[in-house]
């Protein structure tokens, strides 16, 4: 029952991601990503990342996508139009993405995964052990994350501002 | 005041003029410099005289300048007799001339006048340094201020070209003899592990200094001590004038004329001499440098004075002959007799000096012209000038009662009392050189002051120099007349003064006078004198057989072998050397970094095209780059 | 080791690596070929998410919850970088009409 799940989430994670660079639309584009995220969501959950998951929803398809979507209502629908100047770019993208694509793949082939700790399972990304870790051995990152974002916001402020003239 | 301080007021007493007068003597009145710039000099002179007459002596270190480990050069000055007696003749004759040129160079504007009693100052000063230097380093150190300042004084009236060249081969040529300086320098080092000269000769006398560096071990080498007096002797030789490095001094006479009286007459000059003198230790132990140096003066005192016979320009017949009584003197310290060399330094200094100076006034009243055959009949109209001029040109020739002949008597007789084939060798020599002395000397008389005025003589009535002009000429006149009682061996009697006061410090002649050197003394003088007389007939011998004249003209054609040998090449070389070196590759490099970076920045530049998707290409190729080099550290 | 016991079935951490891969891969194509600047910058959140995949993917395979921490962090930059991202575009919109980023060549040379 579990592969099922895996193999739809999958499926649709990938049909996202190749909606996300093919339409011509932003918007579009847009909520391709949507499909992807919350595809990704679910295979968190199956992973176990209770907590992730839950998060992913909410702040990242729920805040920042809808971000996204204000931002392209306020520039209006724009499309690609012509052929675009750069000659040999889609054929130099391509070579050097499959290559690393391929590269990725040996990589993987390789791979020797570790004895895994043990560790209690059904405590395993619940909300009190992902809270135990961020508040005690990872306070510090946390905080920097959290005046990362203040450093976020106010830069976002400062460059909409319109000058008054 | 104590002696070692009275001792080092010598030397900074000129050296607080030329200071003074170069920072503010071109902005002060002139009467400023009038009283500073010979004022020192006379100052220096009164100290001297103050300790001669307290028979000084000592060795006095003021400071350490160098100290390394066991190596010590302290800035030390040696007073003893030789000593002395050179800062007499510095500061005496030096103090007559610097007075001299206040009137002779009166014509020179405010700055310019200045400038040259700071040249004058600072060579006093660097002469001083020079004969009061206690070690090797700060004799050096005298010896080289000595030829700037000469190149200086040479190159005083700078618009000149000819005097500018004349100042740069005089310059170079004493370099080269500063180069032999300081290699024998380097070998006395190597021997004795010291440079004070107190250090050196008691290492000479008794053996090394008991240091682990002395290589040669307890005895000195004569070999390498042979080194460094040949080594010192070009440095002398260069520094005098002698053969074959002479040939900057008729050039030098470029310079005013109170220069040339000055350094090229009674002092720069006469530092190979002193040198000598002072070495005497070390040419006592090499006794082939030691005859090397009697040789090459005898050939350099009959070799000028041929060439002083075919002058037409004053100066120069004054230039060749002291070129030449040089050689006498360093004939006579070659061969050991060290008093008779150094009294023939100073008697030349008188009547040399003194000559210049009159045939300075001569000059200056014939407008600058010095060509002697547009003169003529100076007798009647220059009486004064004539007189002291004709005192000097006796005492060269070496005639009684005159300073000149005690001197140069002095130095034929021990040549010739000298018991082996060197001392007959040099005598013929300076024996036939006397002669011919009378014959440039009468030559140089005649033409000048006898006769009728010449037909193309620049000023009608000349008038005479002076005072300020005269008087110091004045002196030397009655120096150069009474100077030679001080020491009249030469006759066989009466006293030594010169000699004895010598002989304290430098070898005492160790041979005995011969009687019959008194006999050709005065026979030398006799047929000298008669061809100073006849010189007024006598048309010059060289006439009857042109090819001679031209050789002596050429100045036995020494300028053009070392133009054609040394000038040439290295001039050659140096046009190749910017041609091919300096331009393209010195600073083809330079500005070829410049013009490599900006060709390579323009091709590097191509990467910057702008577009940002070009630049994120260059982000994934480089991801592949870190994956493949990933993929093969873990394959591995 | 890889193998991953979820609910009973077995599954292969590789097929989660192997996803997101994938993902990545078209990410990465997306920012090179796309020129519309706002695509570019989805297909940049779509990046990140692939990362995110592969690290949870390993957090579960080696039970350690740093994996699940790491990509928490990277979810709150993603964030910010999509802000300042986004603003500083739509200034850029302010003064004219940006279709084609390869119009944006103000810094050649």
């Amino acid at each position: 029952m579990a592969i099922a799940v895996f193999f739809v989430a999958a499926a649709m994670a990938i049909i996202g991601g190749v909606g996300v660079i093919s339409f011509r639309q932003p918007i579009r584009s847009v909520l391709s990503l949507v499909v992807v995220m919350i595809a990704l969501s679910v295979l968190f959950l199956l992973l176990s990342a209770q907590f992730v998951f839950v998060v992913q929803i909410i702040v990242y398809a729920g805040a920042v996508m809808v971000l996204f979507l204000f931002v392209i209502a306020l520039l209006g629908p724009a499309r690609e139009t012509g052929r675009g100047r750069l000659r040999f770019q889609a054929g130099l993208s391509g070579l050097f993405v499959l290559a690393f694509f391929g590269l990725v793949y040996a990589m993987m082939q390789g791979i020797q995964f570790r004895q895994p700790e043990k560790t209690d399972l059904s405590v395993f990304g619940t909300v009190q052990s992902i809270a135990v870790g961020l508040f005690t051995s990872y306070l510090y990152p946390f905080e920097l994350t959290s005046i990362l974002l203040l450093v976020a916001a106010i830069g976002a402020v400062y460059l909409s501002r319109r000058d008054e003239r | 005041m104590s002696n070692s301080v009275l001792a080092l007021l010598i030397l900074l007493l000129p050296a607080a003029g030329a200071i003074l007068l170069a920072g503010r003597g071109w902005r002060l009145p002139r009467i400023v410099t009038q009283i500073v710039g010979p004022g020192v000099v006379w100052a220096a002179f009164v100290v001297t005289v103050v300790l001669f007459f307290n028979q000084v002596n000592g060795d006095f270190t003021y400071w350490t300048w160098i100290k390394s480990g066991s190596f010590e050069v302290p800035f030390n000055l040696l007073i003893d007799n030789l000593s002395l007696f050179m800062c007499l003749v510095i500061t005496g004759v030096g103090g007559l001339i610097v007075t001299y040129s206040v009137g002779y160079m009166a014509h020179e504007d405010g700055p310019s006048y200045a400038r040259f009693f700071t040249y004058m100052d600072v060579f006093i000063f660097s002469m001083l340094l020079l004969v009061l230097a206690g070690n090797f380093v700060f004799l050096i150190v005298g010896w080289a201020l000595v030829g700037l300042s000469s190149y200086f004084l040479i190159g005083f009236w700078y618009e000149r070209r000819s005097a500018v060249l004349a100042a740069r081969k005089a310059f170079v040529m004493n370099v080269i003899g500063d180069v032999g300086m300081i290699l024998g320098a380097f070998v006395v080092f190597v021997q004795f592990h010291s440079l004070t000269f107190a250090a050196v000769f008691k290492g000479l006398v008794h053996g090394c200094a008991p240091t682990l560096l002395c290589i040669f071990g307890p005895v000195p080498d004569s070999g390498m001590i042979e080194l460094a007096a040949f080594l010192l002797l070009v440095g002398a030789v260069a520094k005098s004038a002698q053969i074959p490095l002479h040939t900057w001094l008729p050039d030098a006479m470029e310079g005013p004329t109170p220069v040339s009286a000055l350094i090229h007459a009674a002092t720069m000059v006469t530092a190979g001499v002193y040198l000598v003198g002072r070495m005497h230790p070390i040419y006592d132990v090499a006794v082939y440098a030691h005859g090397a140096v009697a040789i090459v003066g005898a050939v350099t005192a009959l070799f000028a004075a041929t060439i002083a016979i075919v002058q037409t320009d004053i100066k120069r017949v004054l230039a060749y002959s002291t070129m030449s009584q040089i050689g006498y003197m360093f004939l006579a310290v070659g061969i050991g007799a060290y008093g008779a060399g150094f009294f023939h330094l100073l008697s030349h200094a008188f009547f040399k000096a003194l000559l210049f100076m009159a045939a300075g006034n001569v000059i200056h009243a014939m407008h600058d012209e010095q060509d002697m055959r547009k003169y003529g009949g100076l007798w009647g109209q220059l009486r004064p000038t004539s007189i002291m001029f004709l005192i000097g040109a006796l005492s060269l020739v070496g005639v009684i009662p005159f300073v000149g002949f005690f001197s140069k008597e002095g130095i034929l007789g021990a040549a010739f009392s000298r018991p082996d084939n060197l001392g007959l060798t040099v005598w013929g020599i300076g024996f036939v050189t006397a002669l011919i002395t009378g014959v440039y000397t009468g030559r140089m008389w005649w033409m000048s002051f006898a006769g009728k005025p010449s037909a193309e003589r620049p000023v009608e009535h000349p008038h005479e120099a002076p005072p300020v002009m005269l008087i110091p000429v004045a002196v030397l006149a009655v120096l150069a007349t009474v100077g030679g009682l001080i020491q009249t061996r030469a006759l066989g009697v009466g006293p030594s003064l010169v000699s004895d006061y010598l002989d304290r410090v430098v070898t005492a002649q160790s041979w005995e006078e011969n009687s019959f050197a008194l006999h050709i003394g005065l026979v030398t003088m006799l047929v000298a004198g008669l061809l100073f007389l006849a010189a007024y007939r006598m048309r010059p011998l060289t006439a009857r057989f042109p090819w001679a004249q031209r050789v002596l003209e050429h100045k036995y054609y020494f300028d053009e072998l070392y133009n054609a040998v040394f000038v040439r090449t290295l001039d050659r070389a140096a046009d190749v050397g910017f041609r091919d070196v300096e331009t393209p590759i010195i600073d083809g490099s330079l500005a070829g970094a410049g013009t490599r970076t900006t060709w390579a920045a323009s091709y590097a530049s191509l990467l910057q095209t702008g577009y940002v998707r070009n630049y994120t290409l260059v982000f994934v190729a480089g991801a592949v780059i870190v994956a493949v080099l990933l993929l093969a550290r873990f394959a591995s | 080791m890889g193998t991953l016991d979820i609910g009973g079935s077995q599954l292969d951490t590789s097929w989660f690596l192997l996803l997101g891969a994938i993902l990545f891969t078209l990410g990465t194509v997306g920012v090179l070929v796309r020129r519309n600047p706002l695509i570019i910058l989805i297909s940049i959140e779509l990046m990140l998410n692939a990362v995110n995949l592969t690290l949870i993917a390993f957090s579960r395979q080696l039970e350690n919850l740093e994996g699940q921490l790491f990509a928490l962090m990277t979810m709150t930059v993603a964030a910010a970088e999509a802000v300042v991202g986004l603003a500083i575009l739509v200034d850029i919109f302010r003064v004219r009409d940006l279709e084609d980023i390869d119009d944006l060549s103000e810094l050649k040379g």
